[in-house]
């Protein structure tokens, strides 16, 4: 749309700048005062005279070694996870979408995780999985599987391992969900044709369903992972990083470094790392389901 | 056509303003409470501004606005207190911000912990040196309290109210192996190893527990045992983190982890409370609000308390509790009138009645405070240290509470881990 003349297109101005200042006060201010903040020498003992340390502050997380584990938890979890839900998800969105009836009912039994608020969700899972939680209880006393409690909980692997399950958990409901509405606009008749060339449903998933829902596919993978880097809530509830910062990710890790030992500046250049990051992979992502279009 | 037009630009117009207006009036300051006394001519008032973390609806408030402030404003004519409640942390945030603002009040109470943080801001006043009539008032305050506060020679604030931890055991599993109550850190370690194994359902019970591996868990026993963190100047780890001492006193702690005696700081393992009032966890060192709590949850659970056993060098727990201390900006006469008021026998008594346990050791010496429900306390508070006041204590203590945890958890060699650590200290300390 071309605007006709000088005052319009004062008035789109006038319109959009309460949304504007809105945005720029509350979303790009942080965001430079943070990249200020991270060539900074900020911490508890200089928060009034700030020093400026260069990269200093880039520098101490990178040579960090509880930043590499936290970073390394933090790509482990997305590469578990991301696929974990998306495969889980993309089956119950196929199995659904097969069956004529109850669509709504499994839709609102499968989404109901994903409204459920992360730190109570996280409660519970710590509660079924503590020393001498459910799972130890079902397992031990009650099947008789293990001679004595699995320590869930207390070592790196372990307080992973549960923070992942967490997060498949409560995002196949959202992975359902969207990928019912892809499969639910591919062409009927595409499968006709199919069934006529005598194409078996694996054969049909693989060579139409898949291709079909391509982008919805790259829209999930790329808002996924974001979220996978994202981790947080369940893994400061569930271990808190312990034992000894093993199970840190790179944002309670973020966290801890501002808000208990108060260095402001490491942890500014930390969200800059992570941030960067989380770019390079959705571009990367992009140019990869590109090629694959192409490729075709 | 072109009326309609101005209209249209001028409504416009309007509708931006306003939003302005209303982002402004979110923006703007609310009523400046916190700037420094000001002195109105006609009745020579001097207000005082005192920030505290005493919770607004708790007896320790009320005592405040009610009891102490007309009473303090009864005996100095020309003075009125304005008190602030703040949230705990809220109250840390407030003061970093008001200092960069220059908004400070003159008075507050302060956790321990933040006194070396803000005297590294250089926004706290040296008492000492500035008032004169200091060592009349700092000689009726317990030291182990003052030392929170002091730093590098110089006193940034005085104790106001204090606590500790000491032995909190199961009266009955005590009884049922035929134990006295521990008086030694050896009594305690035998008594650990007596009250561990299966319980009668066949579940594990320790015979003593620790909810975490940060300083505030583990130095009693390393004090106790003549162990310590730093030099006496708190310059210096290398040489005392890695004593002779320090390492006996982490190996027990170790071996009691190993023997399956000690625990409970593991992520998954029972929380203290429930541990201890449903049998779980034996004996535990824990602070006054241990009482209330096992009250409201554990009505019927019998339990006892005792002194710190006692090791190579004492029984040795550990402080926490507040100071109170006087900004650079503040009206330095009145605030100092409000500080020795607070620190006085008549005010601290009053605290005492909330449960705040005093530092005026006339106050100590009363009967009221002796007859009291943190009686069991006041013996350790006169034998307990603080943990070292310097500014990079936080960070201190995160690598501590890593070496512990990799020792004690992971069998890491204690020499070897305390050493290391004895360098990352040293770096720290010299920040």
């Amino acid at each position: 749309m071309k605007l006709k003349s000088r005052q319009s297109r004062l008035q789109v101005g006038l319109l959009l700048l309460p949304g504007l200042a809105f945005f720029a006060l509350f979303t790009i201010y942080p965001i430079l005062k943070l990249f200020y903040m991270s060539f900074l020498n900020w911490d508890m003992g200089s928060m009034l005279r700030q020093t400026f340390a260069g990269v200093e502050n880039y520098k101490a997380v990178l040579s960090d070694g509880t930043f590499r584990i936290a970073f390394t938890n933090t790509l482990l979890y997305t590469v578990v996870t991301v696929p974990g839900q998306m495969i889980l998800g993309l089956l119950a969105a196929v199995l659904i979408n097969e069956i004529p009836h109850f669509r709504v009912g499994f839709r609102v039994i499968y989404y109901i995780p994903v409204i459920t608020s992360w730190v109570i969700v996280s409660l519970v899972f710590r509660y079924i999985f503590n020393t001498e939680g459910m799972l130890n209880y079902l397992l031990t006393n009650v099947l008789g599987w293990t001679g004595q409690y699995i320590h869930w909980l207390d070592s790196r692997w372990g307080g992973l391992f549960v923070a992942m399950m967490l997060g498949i958990w409560k995002g196949v409901g959202w992975n359902l969900v969207v990928f019912l509405a892809a499969l639910q606009s591919v062409p009927k008749e595409l499968y006709e044709s199919a069934e006529m060339d005598g194409c078996g449903s694996v054969q049909k998933f693989f060579y139409i369903t898949l291709p079909s829902i391509n982008p919805t596919i790259l829209f999930a993978l790329v808002m996924l992972t974001i979220g996978g880097f994202n981790v947080f809530t369940s893994v400061k509830m569930i271990t808190g990083g312990k034992p000894m910062h093993q199970t840190e990710t790179v944002l309670t890790w973020m966290y801890y470094k501002a808000f208990t030992t108060g260095e402001f500046g490491y942890a500014a250049a930390l969200s800059f790392i992570v941030a960067v990051t989380l770019i390079l992979l959705a571009v990367l992502q992009f140019k990869a389901m590109k090629q694959k279009d192409e490729a075709r | 056509m072109k009326k309609s037009t101005i209209k249209k630009t001028l409504a416009l117009f309007l509708t931006g303003a306003m939003t302005l207006a209303a982002f402004t009036a979110c923006g703007e300051k609310a009523p400046d409470v916190s700037s420094t006394p000001q002195k109105s001519k006609k009745e020579e008032i001097t207000t005082i501004n005192f920030w505290h973390h005493y919770s607004a609806q708790s007896a320790e408030n009320e005592t405040l606005t009610k009891v102490l402030i007309p009473k303090f404003e009864e005996e100095n004519p020309g003075y009125k207190v304005n008190a602030v409640s703040h949230e705990w942390a809220d109250l840390h945030d407030k003061i970093m911000i008001s200092a960069s603002s220059d908004t400070l009040p003159d008075v507050a109470r302060l956790d321990i912990a933040w006194v070396p943080e803000f005297q590294k801001m250089d926004i706290l006043v040296p008492l000492n040196k500035e008032m004169s009539d200091y060592d009349a008032t700092a000689k009726d305050l317990l030291p182990s309290a003052m030392s929170t506060a002091s730093i590098k020679g110089d006193q940034y604030a005085l104790a106001l109210n204090t606590n500790t931890k000491i032995l909190f055991y199961n009266e009955e599993a005590l009884k049922e192996v035929n134990l006295e109550v521990p008086k030694t850190m050896d009594e305690l370690f035998a008594a650990a190893k007596a009250l561990s194994g299966k319980n009668k359902n066949g579940q594990q019970v320790w015979g003593l527990n620790e909810p975490a591996l940060s300083s505030w868990n583990v130095l009693p026993y390393i004090w106790s045992n003549g162990g310590t963190i730093t030099n006496e100047d708190y310059t210096k780890a290398q040489g005392f983190v890695n004593s002779k001492e320090t390492v006996a006193a982490v190996q027990k702690l170790v071996d009691l982890y190993k023997n399956g005696e000690l625990g409970g700081f593991n992520s998954g393992d029972i929380p203290m409370t429930d541990g201890f009032g449903t049998g779980r966890y034996m004996m535990l060192l824990e602070g006054p609000w241990k009482t209330a709590e096992l009250a409201g949850a554990y009505p019927d659970f019998k339990y006892g308390t005792a002194g710190v056993p006692v090791g190579s060098a004492g029984g040795i727990s550990v402080l926490g509790g507040e100071d109170i201390a006087m900004f650079k900006s503040a009206n330095k006469e009145g605030a100092w009138k409000f500080i020795q008021f607070m620190t006085s026998d008549y005010a601290q008594k009053e605290m005492a009645k909330c449960g705040q346990i005093p530092v005026n050791t006339k106050t100590l010496e009363s009967k009221e405070v002796k007859e009291s429900a943190f009686a069991p306390f006041l013996e350790a508070i006169t034998t307990a240290k603080t943990r070292p006041p310097v500014a990079s204590w936080a960070k201190i203590d995160n690598e501590l509470t890593t070496a512990m945890t990799d020792m004690i958890i992971n069998s890491a060699d204690v020499q070897k881990t305390l050493d290391q650590l004895a360098t990352k200290i040293d770096t720290l300390l010299a920040e």
